[in-house]
């Protein structure tokens, strides 16, 4: 069936609090109502994104998460988790390396990370060599 | 004041004009010795070019109540209705769908509550007031007033975040144990967000002596001995921190604030100060001491709570045993079972200290678990934690089932204290909370001195005391009574406890403030039945919660004193010429400030090497999201540290007194650093270390006079603990000669009143050299 209905009915029908389904059109994870103003109606569509909406949240997604796959973006859930390692290796520069690496790689990682942080370190100079004051 | 040409806040990094739904947040209202009956003002003006609908989040201050609220704008003015939640909703809905001008207030799980005005129109200014009650954290001395300009994130082992955008973030909490609870987007930089600002009034029956703030810039003028007005002394703030005011009073007596209410009754709070039940008891100790070292405890309040736990077992006997657990999503144990305080236990203690590390998540439960278990049996347990977490009913719930008495020092903001104190009272103990800015070392110890040891015992009170008083009385900590009666003439408080009583009458107060104190009590048994409903059962269809007690008895108090709660909601709807039915309102979420000193990155985008990031961040979401299990494990609040702790947090004080105790500085330690640790110094037998009977002798009396020079005597001030227990090795003292034993009895005699000669005791006590000759001379 694919008749018409109001916010209160859908908000009925998907056990979703109509406040609920309002924030939700306007962080973009659902369309609005498919006609403006007094007759404002939804549809199955609406209904059928509710609960895909419901299921990716029941799954520990986030509705940033969920608003990023429903717009048609690579799904989050097909990346595999893999753990990153974050270096502050300045008030002005992180870096971010894969944490699954076998260990003479992250010891590689490590060393380079060093290396750059202790680069930042040194005064700073011009591309003659001269050393900003 | 003037505030209309400062309704347009500027993003510092663009310079460009910032929609907000929210412009202002302001906070008028009476502050008793009994709790606070404040209204906050709301204004809500729509910059979007259609209809508007804005949730505000906010959580309710220790034992807070939602009163009702009245709305206004160009034309109009309305007030709520109390109805039960279900209904509220509903009738909130259909005013939206209807077009009309519409709001909502509704209380959820952990004190959180949701303002929802739908329906402003395009280019409207809308005002919200919505009455709170508060309640304060009393001392004997005064009171803390403490209030929520913003919301702090928490930890939950269910919640996800992600950072939505630079210096943006936001947490979701699972929607089974929350349903539709909105939280507001966390801003880094509070700057550019909604205006913030107070002006209050305090009346007490004692003669004030100092107001003051750690956390805000206030200006206090007073217009008698027990009435003051305070206002922030700035035009405006920002929503990164709560409000803290702290009330000390000249003298410590009891105090009734009493009036004859629109009922026709007689309304009475009494404060009666924990001095007037009598003095410690000297029985041995049995305490399990409980040390959050969860990633949020980072930098200051951890090292300062070590070293705080190390000064509280100084003030330990060897007849007193004692246990320690510090624990974050798991609880690790210094030893399986209670010791007793013998030096060498506390060393192993320290040792143990000096391996705690800040890390993980914040699983309060599971170090009950651990604390009751070492306990095995009756005795307290002195917890000290952040409490930053979600989800408290379920802890609240684990901790009654425990038979031990939690006592709580926590640090953090205004949420954490509703919890916290609802922890302790729950258990029968009792609560310190301090601001991120304070130091919490000396809080802790000044809690651990009275904990184990109540002034009073099997407490009860003659009358319709509601809620009834605690059966134990720990000194420092007043007790708090309510009472209505029919006839206010005569009419007496009367509290009995074993082998002791005490009366005194009910003396109506000049000022009206019967409503006011009955509306407390009301605020104060819902917040302690709303503690035992956990989100599970609140959530519940409306057919099985009809059935359960805890809800019956919400609904019952909600009537009763015309004040919301999980199961009544506060709402109303204007209809207004020009309602377009069925137009969809734009909504947005208030953002708000992180709060306090509360890092960005310690929940929002926050890395600790070895797991991944748990949240989305919007330009890497497809290189390196990760899956639930891992974000679940990484969610706790990591990354306070002490430098973060400087970052934020502005203090003032203009007729205000007492600053806040800067972080400790390691080259120049301050006095209290150096009283940490002599307190941690002091032997089983209460005298300070040294090589013979003589160098302990005139160790100990340096030390002593450290103390005593710093405010501390045997009764009064955090190390009251090792004062006496010093006095009572000096006195025990024989065999030295009768120069050095003149000496030691003219100091113990001091002492005991109080006394101390001129000197810089504090840093002789920290020297080396002839003390004998110094303190012979000064005496």
């Amino acid at each position: 069936m694919n008749s018409p209905r109001t916010l209160a009915e859908l908000s009925k029908e998907s056990s979703i609090p109509a406040r609920t389904i309002r924030f939700y059109i306007a962080r973009g994870l659902l369309d609005g109502p498919v006609k403006a103003g007094r007759g404002a109606a939804y549809t199955n569509d609406h209904l059928a994104r509710l609960e895909k909406i419901k299921k990716l949240q029941a799954e520990g997604k986030m509705l940033s998460e969920i608003a990023h796959d429903l717009a048609g973006n690579t799904p989050a859930e097909t990346a595999a988790p893999s753990p990153w390692l974050q270096y502050e290796v300045g008030d002005d520069v992180t870096v971010m390396a894969r944490g699954d690496v076998t260990p003479w790689r992250a010891k590689r990682i490590r060393a380079a990370v060093e290396a750059m942080a202790s680069l930042l370190r040194e005064p700073e100079t011009n591309d003659t060599g001269r050393k900003y004051k | 004041m003037n505030t209309a040409g400062s309704f347009a806040p500027l993003d510092a990094a663009t310079g460009q004009a910032i929609r907000l739904a929210m412009q202002r947040l302001w906070l008028t209202g009476q502050i008793l010795p009994a709790g606070a009956r404040v209204v906050v003002q709301h204004v809500f003006q729509s910059e979007e070019e259609k209809a508007l609908e804005v949730i505000y989040a906010f959580p309710l201050p220790r034992d807070g109540g939602l009163r009702s609220f009245r709305i206004a704008g160009e034309g109009f003015e309305a007030h709520s209705e109390l109805k039960e939640t279900e209904a509220a909703v509903e009738v909130y809905e259909r005013g939206i769908a209807n077009g009309s001008l519409s709001a909502l207030v509704r209380q959820y799980g952990d004190g959180l509550v949701n303002l929802t005005v739908g329906n402003i129109r395009p280019g409207e200014t809308v005002t919200v007031y919505l009455e709170i009650l508060c309640g304060v954290e009393l001392n004997d001395g005064g009171f803390r007033f403490r209030f929520p300009f913003t919301l702090a994130p928490a930890y939950h082992s269910r919640a996800r975040t992600a950072m939505t955008e630079p210096g943006e973030g936001e947490m979701e909490l699972p929607v089974d144990e929350f349903a539709d609870m909105i939280l507001p987007r966390f801003r880094e930089d509070a700057s550019a967000l909604q205006q913030v600002g107070f002006d209050l009034t305090t009346v007490t029956r004692l003669t004030l002596d100092e107001i003051g703030s750690p956390t805000h810039t206030i200006l206090v003028k007073r217009e008698d001995d027990r009435h003051a007005n305070v206002a922030l002394a700035i035009e405006h703030d920002v929503p990164n921190r709560d409000l803290v005011l702290d009330v000390a009073f000249k003298t410590i007596e009891p105090q009734v604030l009493a009036g004859i209410g629109k009922d026709g009754k007689g309304h009475f709070a009494a404060v009666v100060p924990s001095s007037c039940f009598g003095a410690n008891t000297e029985a041995p100790r049995r305490v399990v001491i409980l040390l959050d070292r969860s990633g949020s405890m980072k930098g200051a309040p951890l090292q300062q709570a070590c070293k705080a736990i190390d000064a509280c077992l100084g003030a330990l006997s060897e007849t007193d045993s004692f246990g320690l657990v510090a624990f974050d999503n798991e609880a690790q144990s210094f030893q399986p079972k209670l010791v007793s305080a013998t030096r060498e236990h506390r060393d192993q203690a320290h040792q143990f200290l000096m391996k705690v590390s800040a890390r993980g998540g914040t699983e309060l439960g599971l170090g009950f678990l651990e604390a009751s278990r070492i306990l095995d049996g009756s005795g307290d347990v002195f917890v000290v934690t952040d409490g930053q977490v979600f989800g408290t009913e379920k802890i609240l719930e684990l901790a009654r089932r425990t038979r031990a008495r939690l006592h709580c020092l926590g640090i953090g903001s205004a949420s954490q204290d509703r919890f916290l104190a609802l922890l302790a009272r729950g258990t029968g103990g009792v609560s310190r909370f301090v601001t991120p800015s304070e130091r919490m070392d000396l809080p802790a110890v000044d809690l651990f001195a009275s904990i184990g040891r109540p002034v009073a015992s099997g407490l009860t009170a003659v009358g319709k005391i509601q809620p009834a008083p605690p059966s134990h009385v720990f000194g420092g900590t007043p007790v708090l009574l309510f009472c209505s009666v029919d006839d206010i003439a005569g009419a007496e408080i009367e509290l009995n406890w074993t082998g002791g009583r005490l009366s005194f009458p009910m003396v109506l107060n000049k000022i009206d403030i019967a409503d006011t104190v009955w509306l407390l009590q009301g605020s104060r048994l819902i917040t302690d039945w709303e503690s035992k409903y956990p989100n599970t059962s609140a959530l519940a269809p409306l057919e099985v919660r009809r059935e359960n007690r805890v809800a019956a008895r919400l609904l019952e108090l909600s009537r009763a004193y015309r004040l919301a709660s999980r199961e009544m909601s506060l709402v109303t709807v204007i209809s207004r010429p020009g309602d377009h039915a069925g137009e969809l309102p734009e909504t947005r979420v208030v953002p708000v400030g992180m709060a306090g000193k509360t890092r960005f990155s310690a929940y929002f985008g926050g890395l600790r090497i070895g797991l991944a990031r748990p949240s989305v961040h919007a330009d890497v979401l497809s290189a390196s999201f990760v899956g639930s299990d891992i974000g679940e494990f990484s969610l706790a609040p990591i990354d306070r540290d002490a430098a973060g702790a400087q970052e934020v947090g502005f203090t003032g004080f203009l007729r205000a007194n007492r600053p806040p105790s800067p972080p400790p500085d390691q080259q120049n330690p301050a006095a209290d650093d150096i009283l940490l640790d002599l307190a941690a110094r002091i032997e089983s037998d209460g005298g300070m270390p040294g090589v013979d009977e003589e160098s302990r002798a005139i160790a100990s009396v340096v030390a002593l006079l450290a103390f005593l020079a710093e405010g501390h005597t045997v009764t009064e001030g955090a190390f009251r603990s090792h004062v006496a227990k010093l006095v009572k090795f000096l006195e025990s003292l024989k065999g030295l000669t009768s120069k050095h034993q003149a000496t030691i009895d003219a100091v113990v005699k001091l002492a005991n009143k109080g006394d101390v000669p001129a000197g810089d005791w504090v840093n002789i006590a920290c020297t080396a050299g002839d003390h004998w000759r110094k303190v012979e001379t000064a005496l």
